[in-house]
């Protein structure tokens, strides 16, 4: 065969879509799922106002003349001037246009406005045909199988793409661990934790498929821990307490430490080597100086003791992994316990892996003592491995899985194709083969 | 993981009033409390709590920090409700602190609630924790529980001042000064 042309992947998520090419190391472009639209709130809940679009069903089922009619109504350039990414967060900081993120809870619920996001993606941003192209995308787990039609008709019938696979993140992010030298066999069984802006989820997969039972997610991510940081900060007045701010500063100092109160005497006992200075730039040319401190291990500690932040939600992210991994069906607990993925930014703390690995040991050594104590001593546990898997593609996990997954010469063959498309109909995309799984590579 | 508890549970031969657990303190103000050697060869910051001096006065300014930002906190023995007090009183002290205050000014002001000998005992009505705290049984034994709480109060302001204005600037730290408005388990003295 000729050589061919790269796949897609794009990665659409809740705050930030990745885009690229399959067999890069990294995305070409990563910017905020984000949309800004001529109007006030161009079609959808308007910046800030937090209300979901009002219609979101797709303009081809309403027929074009829906009493929402977004595009329908308006069939002059107008649907042609938006913007997107970080384009769009400028435009709607000026007048005329309102922002709109299409995706919510990473499913996708404005599909009008994600399909002029995607065709300006395309077209735009990696300006390529989709005719001469792949493409793999992402969903979310437990996606119900319309919101996969829905996207196979806009990607099929819109953009005309050559191929289509749609993959389910947490599947990618177990394929990205695979770099990881800690990784022997490739298998794509595992638990993986994915914590982004907005949520976190501890996601079990056997052998590729998902465990949908037992997913849990936490209402926990790095949108609270920027927060924490500037409830911090204003405790102690400092000069700047913005989000930005916070923002930056948990990004460049936050860590996590072992026990906090030992941590609290470190910094009693070096001062010099644990309290840190910010500076933050203005755009007038002024800057000024913020002190870092405690923050610097106690933000990141609300995932391990979420009562220092959150009055309503109290569980430990250790605990939600073990129960999750409890809840699975009990052959392949052993597999889930030994390969616990880390995916998403708010993982990427250092020592955040090593913390979670300890203390779920913890809980499972206790289990497992209690356990022979109650049989009396009378059988031996041979112990359980718990394993989580740090690794240098977290970040974009998902994107990066998809990347790995997409250049194998069998990507191919696992894709629906636009033939298959035309012959069938949308409901083809309802299955996909396991790509990655046992007898494909 | 939730809030740190006292090491000093498993003493034994705890003298109790009520439930509150006279526990052996380093001080040299006089009172019930036993007294435990002076520090040798070890600084405030650095005792471990297997060193014999250690004290529950140590414990409370260590885990001061850390457990302000807890609200719930499961009392599991006498002297847990040692530590409760002391990290109650500990962030009464730091409110008395202004930024910018003199360590002399700061003092003052702290000191004046040190010896002020009006206070509220467990089984007094202006306790505010008298759901977790059992009353003294007599006269007696609630002089002895003021005199030993009055030993805690003075002795704790006395470090706090030492760790506050640790810094030779002649400043408050503004680190301890930020944990003024926390309140372990939603209380204050």
């Amino acid at each position: 065969m000729a050589t061919q042309t790269p796949a897609v992947v794009m990665d659409n998520g809740t705050g930030y879509s990745k885009l690229g090419f399959a067999g890069n190391d990294s995305p070409s472009f990563v910017f905020p799922t984000a949309i800004a639209t001529k109007g006030p709130g161009g079609g959808g809940g308007s910046a800030g106002s937090g209300r979901p679009a009002v219609g979101n069903k797709p303009s081809f089922l309403t027929g074009g003349a829906g009493p929402t009619g977004h595009l329908s109504a308006k069939r002059g350039t107008e649907d042609l001037d938006f913007f997107i990414g970080d384009e769009a967060l400028t435009a709607s900081a000026g007048p005329g246009y309102g922002l709109s993120y299409p995706i919510r809870h990473g499913q996708i619920e404005n599909w009008d406005q994600m399909e002029r996001f995607w065709s300006n993606s395309i077209f735009k941003y990696l300006r390529v045909e989709p005719e001469d192209h792949y493409f793999l995308l992402t969903e979310p787990p437990l996606n119900p199988p319309e919101n996969r039609e829905n996207t196979a008709e806009i990607m099929f019938e819109s953009f005309n793409c050559a191929g289509l696979y749609i993959a389910v993140q947490a599947v990618l992010a177990l394929a990205a661990s695979w770099t990881s030298s800690k990784v022997q066999d490739r298998s794509l069984t595992g638990t993986v934790i994915d914590s982004g802006e907005g949520v976190t989820h501890v996601i079990p997969v056997a052998e590729g498929y998902v465990i949908g039972s037992s997913i849990k997610s936490i209402p926990i991510a790095g949108r609270d821990i920027t927060y924490f940081v500037q409830s911090l900060l204003r405790d102690r007045g400092e000069p700047d307490s913005s989000l930005k701010t916070a923002e930056r500063i948990k990004e460049e100092f936050c860590y996590v430490c072992p026990d906090i109160v030992k941590e609290f005497a470190r910094f009693d006992r070096e001062p010099e080597d644990r309290f840190k200075k910010y500076e933050v730039k203005h755009p007038n040319g002024r800057s000024v100086s913020v002190d870092v401190g405690y923050e610097r291990f106690l933000a990141p500690e609300i995932f391990f003791n979420p009562e220092i932040y959150s009055s309503d939600f109290l569980t430990p992210l250790p605990t939600i992994v073990d129960s999750v991994i409890q809840s699975s069906p009990i052959d392949v607990r052993r597999g889930l316990y030994k390969n616990i993925v880390l995916s998403g930014g708010s993982t990427l703390y250092n020592q955040f892996g090593r913390r979670l690995q300890r203390d779920i040991r913890h809980l499972v050594d206790a289990r497992i003592a209690a356990s022979e104590v109650r049989a009396g001593n009378a059988a031996k546990s041979g112990g359980l491995d718990v394993q989580v898997i740090t690794h240098r593609r977290q970040r974009h996990g998902p994107w990066f899985g998809g990347s790995l997954l997409g250049q194998t010469p069998e990507f191919r063959s696992y894709c629906h194709t636009k033939a298959e498309y035309d012959e069938i109909g949308p409901s083809i995309v309802r299955k996909f083969a396991l790509l990655g799984g046992p007898g494909s590579t | 993981m939730p809030a740190y508890h006292s090491v000093f549970l498993d003493e034994p031969n705890q003298q109790l009033v009520g439930n509150f657990a006279l526990l052996p303190l380093r001080t040299r103000t006089r009172g019930p409390a036993q007294q435990l050697p002076p520090l040798a060869g070890v600084s405030e910051l650095d005792i471990e709590a297997s060193n014999e001096s250690y004290d529950p006065l140590d414990e409370v300014l260590s885990l001061f920090r850390a457990n302000t930002f807890f609200r719930n906190f499961e009392i599991k023995g006498p002297a847990d409700r040692v530590l409760i007090y002391g990290i109650l009183y500990v962030s009464e002290a730091l409110g008395k602190i202004k930024p910018g205050m003199s360590r002399r000014d700061a003092e003052k002001a702290v000191m004046n609630t040190a010896l002020d000998t009006n206070f509220a005992i467990p089984g007094d009505a202006g306790f505010p924790l008298n759901q977790m705290f059992e009353p003294p049984r007599d006269r007696n034994e609630a002089e002895v529980l003021r005199q030993y709480i009055m030993q805690m109060r003075q002795e704790l302001a006395v470090r706090l001042l030492s760790r506050v204005y640790a810094d030779p600037s002649g400043q408050p730290s503004k680190w301890w000064l930020s944990f003024q408005k926390r309140k372990f388990m939603g209380k204050a003295l």
